[in-house]
């Protein structure tokens, strides 16, 4: 800021007085003696001895003074002018979207740290995905590019900027347009109202422009099974809370089926303690050949190979019906045939209050689903077509006959958002060689990856944070996207630049979203755009669901079907499915995510062949041998195995988003590419295909947070039937005995204030993780990469314990079986132990348990005993204290941990150049929480129970003068579970939720026995399992 | 004690005829007074490497943090504390022998006792290192010790083991030190007495003044029985404050109440064996065969077979007790370090320390150099593997199963444990090099009573029971520093 002001010192510099000029010339207005100490005389004076002493003595006690000290660099930036709602401190909250869900971000001092739920969601948005709690680390990404890039002839991508960019695509467009050759927009499936407009918007400008939409794990089967059954393409809304009996073929519904979270709330609301308490529970079947998270939480799991999939449906149809369709014989599989039957009866008697799921993206297969769902009345109750799903349009179809225009050279620009074909489609031989022919091809990634380095520009897009936009995921359920930071980036959003490249009137896609809110949306639902900012969702009442009735026949459908099940009987059967972690790849580079262990095998960054023990002995495989896996296209890969219960004999399962070659550096070469396997016919991509596995002589060790499978008969999982549990329910928690008496050598703590306690309930719980991913986020858990892990050195302050089981029925196992707790039955009979398992024949029949296992908060914890310098010490709100600065890392009290929750800082792993996982740099440690240290190396952590959660909480409730109110503080970990599995208050409050969870007869304390008092409390699981199908 | 003669009956404590004063002041100052011979510095440079290898690991260590090591969220202690207590075990000897069998008036002690305590203190400093070294943060070690400070009002939990550990330890290292440095004195001036020069202001200064007068004699005695009587309590105490670590946590396999006495007489157990590892071997390159005899070589091996069998009813008796309590955990434990992955370090462990000890029962063997100096070492592999068993065993798979690990060293355990050795030897031959190795003073004291030289002449004045006389010349066999001729013509 320039200013002709002049400011004068005096009246002298006013007047410009000859002195002030004088004296003006000088440095010092008064002459300095320097001539006097640097003449002669001055120089030859004797330093006095104790004068020599007293400056030695200060110079010598200033300088090891000043050593003491290392002053700390800290580098921070005031605010000149401080934006009003940001208070240093305090977050501010946003809400916003992550894939049509609407979330609340929290910021602190303008960045954002945090995803969490939106409370007014609504409907069974109750937590968030493992997904969601990770994305914040997307924007602090430094493998993303920090400006857009263009191809520079040879030079290949090289930075750009955005009139330069502007100029080109432009001009390109103009040649396409006069050429009339085809424009494709080639993305994932958009529900974003505002971006289909930009999208129409940008194909008036230039007619020959199409949309192509396609996911990478596509749901086209549904969408086209519905338009011929019900002339409806849509996926439908699903409502796995109004049904009794879920059976599902092979859908991974609570984990990665359509909308895992959301089901997993619903599903959850028929098997938790509420439900159970009013006497009811659901009871679900899972026919599946890999073992899924959903399959892990079924009542009756029967592993069925790919190839039955399509003949045990028709054979449920025809006992459901009575039809005798052709084709539906399970003659091997006698245990299925005769699930079968029992799940057709119970169908029957459960009309109206069941639902039939399959997870097949095959037309036909959805079809016969459709009919079966129609016979047995789930339209209009447990499946709601006229509220659609709208996160899902993609079409296979459709994009394998763009990638034929492309070869064709009928394509002359293509435009890619938010999708990654070069790594994710089949046949990505085929779309690279048609990509070559395009003349412009832009991608709005936001780096370089397998799809935007084939590309002219790389239009870099805004990551979800930085964003406007809105969602749409149900009909008539609309969310907004809005932005939380400032790009941080020279990135432009994406349809910011469709808009400005099509030249439409409004350019700022701020505007343009509210302009489309405002003309189409708000006037429905009567409200104003400051309501939607404050609230982030709006939904108007839902259509009623109708009934509808299949009328087609079936006869062109069941042959395709037989085909297709027929050309999988050969070598042997692959299933590639999406993970749970990974999803489709989107997220490879994402090092929370890559470091979440697979619900069910436990396995961290890579994925692997799963294979059933019987299975992988008979063809001479041991866990973690290195297989090459063929197809008949010629495609190979060579996993690692891993054993997996469970696995339908025949049948290999490997995970899709994984092999990543240019996703950034936490993400490249993790695993192997699986997608190749996709193939398609009939127009859908089908994720089942036949594969020879041989021997490569190689191991390579998985990364695994859990290597022991089974609990021993221990008293630390407990659980009873339904069944049991309906003429007890204390049947199998121990509950309904006295138990010994206890004598304490400590004094009980005074909690005069709250005693912070929690609830777990076993049965709510589906081990999907998300959790572990939002304790991450929160507590700034350091991400120790692949090698540490294997070396059981994961971080992770929560866990989710996985146990199998393996049940047996019948005569001759009351040794084997653990079902005898005390003197009462619990009504399940299974072994548990290592070593029995070892001698089973039939391994088949496994169940599975979740356990989140973590800090206990015991009231005589012995971790505390034994530290030798009070670093972990307990409060007087019931908590176990950690004190990171104390700690001198003796280990003792990890060692002495009975739950051994406690993890240990083996190394500086944020900030040690040999974790550079993705923390060990100035931007993304921008993610980090404010609020909770980060720990350095040689100190012991453990779950807080996210104190600085407590303590704000605390503060705002003392800031408004008022007592804290139950529920008003949410751990991290409760916060994302969509099943509400935890419970977190205060047990001083007998009426909290928390003290009402725990006073249930199904409540145990593990390990209570040890009498170590866990301030935790799980409940029992409950198993609705019928005991005649695997007899 | 010296001046009766002591029945023939006794074996001789000193062997060789023609055995003075001044040729044990010779003899045994002949190291300290010599150049070293080509056995010590071939001996002295490996060992020399092996503390360089210490340094280096440990340094390696202390840069990249304890993650070097190869523990991991489930097994947190293993080789070191495994070498920890081993080492701490291993200085017991040291303070039994100088201060209980000084109480018991054992004289056969006092040709050992230099040596055993010298070990006891390096053995001990080997421990302390792994006490810092193993620390996440070992530039706060000192947080452990009770100092005021200024972290606000904090201060050690007196509750931990971990800081009972820090006196034990601490204790015993200082009254250790001392003891055995009074004892030096009066060697120290017999150097000072001896030498010229620089050497002689060295050890004057060492030597702290000492006078030989009455007076001073009576002081040092004085003072030696008042350290053997503090002493006593801590062979005692310190390695049952060890065991404490252990059997005070509530880990399946440590929480035993056993653990106290089987822990002391374990650490005897080894430490006898390490005594006798190092003196067969500095005897006779030291030519110390007429000091440490056959007898002391005897009575050690007697003391490892006791020990040894009781370290043997305490592994049983946790078996029984872990079948007793009915304690699911308790009984998993016990099978799992018999059957489990680590059977091989298990079986290890009771080959070495239960089964090979036996064997010294049968005089031949007990009297066998080489096979005692074999069967020595075993016993300290045996007992470094009964602490890998007690911690690695007990903590790998402990009451959750889901945490159940393996636990593999990487080359820095394995370097920082063959380091500590290097280390303790380096040393040990340093201290041969400038300190008597026998206590001088003392072993002159059993020269007129205890001597074979002594016993001879008293047959030779023929007024003893011819029996008896018999008996004591058979007893010689045995001895490989006993010229038989003598007695041949008797």
């Amino acid at each position: 800021m320039e200013s002709n002001k002049k400011y004068w010192k005096g009246l002298e510099e006013y007047k410009n007085t000859p002195d002030f000029v004088e004296n003006n010339k000088n440095e010092f207005a008064e002459s300095l003696p320097i001539e006097d100490v640097l003449n002669e005389a001055g120089l030859s004076t004797v330093t006095p001895r104790r004068d020599f002493l007293k400056a030695l003595g200060f110079g010598l006690g200033a300088v090891t003074l000043a050593a003491c000290q290392t002053a700390p660099i800290h580098k921070s930036i005031p605010y000149l002018v401080k934006p009003e709602e940001v208070v240093p401190g305090i977050p501010n909250y946003y809400v916003s979207s992550f894939n049509g869900q609407s979330i609340l971000v929290k910021t602190r001092e303008g960045r954002p740290i945090k995803i969490e739920p939106n409370p007014n969601a609504g409907g069974f948005f109750n937590g968030t995905d493992a997904q969601a709690q990770a994305s914040v680390l997307d924007l602090y990404d430094v493998s993303k590019l920090q400006f857009p890039v263009k191809k520079d002839g040879s030079n290949g991508l090289t930075k750009s900027n955005w009139a330069e960019i502007d100029k080109f695509v432009q001009a390109e467009l103009s040649k396409a347009q006069a050429s009339g050759k085809k424009i494709r927009i080639v993305s994932s499936s958009v529900n974003s109202p505002s971006t289909k407009a930009v999208i129409a918007d940008f194909t008036a400008a230039y007619p020959t422009t199409k949309h192509v939409q396609y996911d990478a794990i596509s749901y086209t089967g549904i969408i086209k099974a519905n338009e011929n059954s019900f002339g409806k393409a849509v996926v439908p809304k699903y409502n796995f809370d109004k049904a009794d009996l879920i059976v599902s073929f092979g859908a991974d519904f609570l984990g990665t089926w359509i909308s895992g979270e959301e089901f997993t709330a619903q599903y959850v609301s028929n098997r938790n303690q509420k439900s159970l308490s009013q006497g009811k529970m659901s009871r679900h079947f899972q026919f599946e050949a890999g073992m899924s998270m959903t399959g892990t939480n079924a009542d009756t799991r029967v592993p069925i190979k790919l190839s039955e999939e399509g003949p045990a449906l028709i054979a449920l149809y025809n006992a459901i019906t009575g039809a005798n369709l052709a084709g539906g014989i399970l003659g091997n599989n006698v245990i299925a045939d005769k699930a079968l039957k029992l799940v057709a009866k119970e169908l029957l008697q459960n009309k109206g209050k069941s639902v039939v799921v399959c997870g097949s993206n095959d037309v036909s297969t959805q079809i016969l689903v459709n009919a079966i769902n129609s016979a047995i009345g789930s339209y209009g109750t447990t499946i709601d077509l006229d509220n659609p799903n709208k996160r899902y349009a993609g079409n296979d179809a459709e994009f394998a006959e763009f990638i034929n225009e492309m070869n064709r050279g009928e394509v002359a620009a293509v435009f890619f958002l938010d999708s990654n074909p070069a790594y994710d489609v089949a046949n990505a031989k085929a779309f690279t060689d048609g990509l070559a022919k395009v003349g412009l091809k832009v991608s709005f990634s936001d780096r370089q990856d397998e799809t935007s380095s084939l590309c002219d520009v790389i239009a870099i897009n805004h990551n979800y944070l930085e964003s406007w936009g809105d969602a749409n995921a149900y009909e008539g359920y609309y969310s907004i996207v809005q932005p939380t930071i400032n790009p941080v980036f020279n990135s432009r959003q994406a349809e910011e630049s469709l808009l400005i490249w099509s030249n439409a009137p409004v350019k700022e896609y701020y505007q343009y979203v509210r302009n489309n809110w405002e003309a189409t949306i708000l006037p429905v639902l009567g409200k104003t755009w400051k309501d939607v900012l404050q609230t982030g969702v709006f939904a108007s009442a839902p259509k009623p669901a109708g009934t509808y009735a299949f009328s087609l026949s079936l006869a062109a459908v069941i042959p395709s079907i037989l085909s297709n099940s027929k050309a999988l009987v050969k070598d042997i059967e692959l299933e590639v499915y999406e993970s749970t972690g990974m999803r489709n790849g989107k997220y490879a580079n994402n090092a929370f995510l890559q470091e979440l262990p697979d619900p069910v095998s436990k396995v961290t960054w890579d994925n692997y062949i799963a294979l059933a023990p019987k299975f992988a002995e008979k063809l001479g495989f041991k866990e973690f041998d290195i297989v090459s896996v063929k197809d008949d296209k010629g495609y190979s890969i060579e996993l690692p195995v891993l054993i997996q219960p469970g696995q339908a004999q025949g049948t290999a399962s490997i995970a899709l988003g994984y092999g990543r070659t240019k996703a950034g550096k936490a993400g490249n070469d993790v695993g192997r590419n699986a997608y190749p396997f996709v193939s398609f016919t009939n127009g859908t991509s089908k994720y089942a295909t036949t594969v020879k596995l041989e021997a490569t002589g190689k191991r390579d060790e998985l990364a695994q947070t859990q290597t022991h499978h089974s609990f021993e008969g221990r008293s630390i999982i407990r659980e009873a039937s339904f069944t049991a549990y309906k003429k007890n329910p204390a049947a199998g928690s121990g509950n309904d005995h006295a138990k010994h008496k206890t004598y304490d050598l400590w004094d009980k703590y005074e909690k005069p204030g709250n005693n912070w306690v929690m609830a777990i309930d076993l049965n709510a719980c589906t081990g999907c993780g998300s959790c572990i991913v939002a304790c991450n986020v929160e507590n700034n858990i350091p991400v120790v990469g692949k090698d540490e892990v294997r070396r059981r050195r994961e971080m992770h302050w929560i866990r989710i314990d996985r146990y199998y089981s393996f049940n047996v029925e019948g005569e001759g196992h009351g040794e084997a079986a653990h079902g005898e707790h005390g003197a009462h039955s619990n009504g399940i009979n299974s072994v548990t132990k290592e070593k029995e398992i070892a001698h089973l024949d039939n391994m088949d029949n496994v169940s599975v348990v979740h356990q989140p296992m973590l800090c206990q908060h015991c009231d005589h914890a012995p971790c505390e005993t034994v530290c030798p310098v009070l670093a972990t010490t307990h409060s007087s709100d019931g908590l176990n204290h950690m004190a990171y600065n104390r700690c001198v890392g003796t280990r003792y009290c990890a060692n002495n941990c009975p739950y051994k929750v406690r993890r240990f800082n083996w190394f500086n792993y944020w900030n040690d150049s040999r974790f550079d996982n993705y923390l060990n740099n100035e931007f993304t440690q921008l993610v980090l929480n404010p609020d909770v240290t980060t720990r350095s190396r040689g100190v012991m952590e453990k779950c807080t129970m996210c104190i600085q959660r407590i303590q704000s909480g605390k503060l705002q409730a003392k800031i408004e003068k008022r007592p804290l109110k139950d529920g008003e503080i949410k751990m991290a970990c409760q916060q994302a579970c969509s099943a509400n599995a935890i419970i977190f208050g205060d047990g001083n409050d007998p009426n909290s939720e928390v003290s009402k969870a725990l006073r249930s007869e199904r409540t145990y304390y593990v390990l209570e026995e040890i009498n170590v008092q866990p301030g935790i409390g799980y409940m029992t699981k409950i198993r609705n399992t019928d005991t005649t199908v695997h007899a | 004690m010296s001046g009766h003669k002591e029945s023939i009956l006794r074996e001789p404590l000193i062997t060789g005829q023609n055995i003075t004063y001044s040729k044990i002041t010779s003899d045994i100052l002949l190291p300290v007074e010599n150049k070293p011979n080509r056995a010590w510095w071939i001996g002295f440079i490996i060992a020399l490497c092996g503390a360089m290898l210490w340094v280096f690991a440990v340094s390696y260590t202390f840069w990249f943090g304890i993650g070097s090591w190869g523990l991991n969220k489930t097994v947190g202690w293993a080789w070191d504390i495994t070498g920890f207590v081993w080492w701490v075990g291993i200085g017991h000897a040291g303070t039994l022998i100088s201060a209980v069998l000084l109480l018991f008036r054992q004289n056969w002690r006092n040709s050992i006792n230099r040596s055993a305590e010298a070990m006891t203190i390096f053995a001990v400093i080997c421990a302390a290192t792994y006490v810092v070294s193993h620390m996440g943060r070992p530039w706060l070690a000192y947080w452990v010790l009770p100092l005021p400070n200024q972290f606000g009002s904090l201060w050690v939990n007196f509750n931990s083991p971990l800081v009972w550990d820090m006196f034990a330890i601490s204790t015993y290292f200082s009254v250790s030190l001392l003891f055995w440095y009074t004892g030096l004195l009066p060697d120290i001036a017999t150097i000072r007495d001896r030498a010229t020069g620089l050497r002689r202001r060295i050890y004057s200064i060492f030597s702290f003044g000492w006078s030989g007068n009455v007076k001073t004699w009576q002081r040092f005695e004085a003072v030696s029985l008042i350290l053997a009587g503090i002493s006593t309590p801590l062979v005692l105490s310190v390695h049952t404050i060890v065991s404490m670590d252990f059997a005070t946590s509530v880990i399946p396999g440590w929480h035993t109440t056993i653990f106290p006495p089987y822990f002391v007489a374990g650490a005897i157990f080894s430490g006898f064996a390490m005594v006798l590892t190092l003196l067969l071997v500095a005897r006779k390159v030291l030519g110390l065969e007429n000091y440490i005899t056959m007898f002391h070589i005897e009575s050690m091996n007697k003391i490892i077979i006791l020990t040894g069998s009781i370290v043997g009813v305490a592994y049983l008796t946790e078996f029984f007790i872990a079948w007793y309590s009915g304690s699911e955990y308790e009984q998993y434990a016990f099978i799992n370090r018999s059957t489990g992955p680590y059977w091989w370090a298990y079986w290890m462990m009771m080959t070495c320390n239960v089964i090979s000890p036996q064997l010294l029962w049968f005089k031949k063997i007990r009297t066998n150099i080489a096979a005692t100096w074999i069967l020595s070492i075993v016993v300290n592999i045996g007992m470094w593997f009964e602490r890998f068993v007690i911690i690695v065993t007990s903590l790998h798979r402990d009451y959750i199963p889901s945490s159940w690990a393996m636990f593999y060293p990487t080359w820095v355990d394995v370097s920082v444990f063959i380091g500590s050795i290097g280390l303790f030897f380096t040393l040990f031959l340093l201290f041969l090099r400038v300190l008597p190795s026998i206590a001088i003073a003392e072993v002159k004291l059993l020269l007129k009573s205890a001597s074979e030289q002594a016993k001879l002449e008293q047959i030779k004045e023929g007024h003893l029971d011819k029996e008896q006389v018999a008996e004591y010349i058979g007893s010689l066999d045995k001895f490989d520093s006993v010229k038989q001729e003598e007695y041949a013509k008797i």
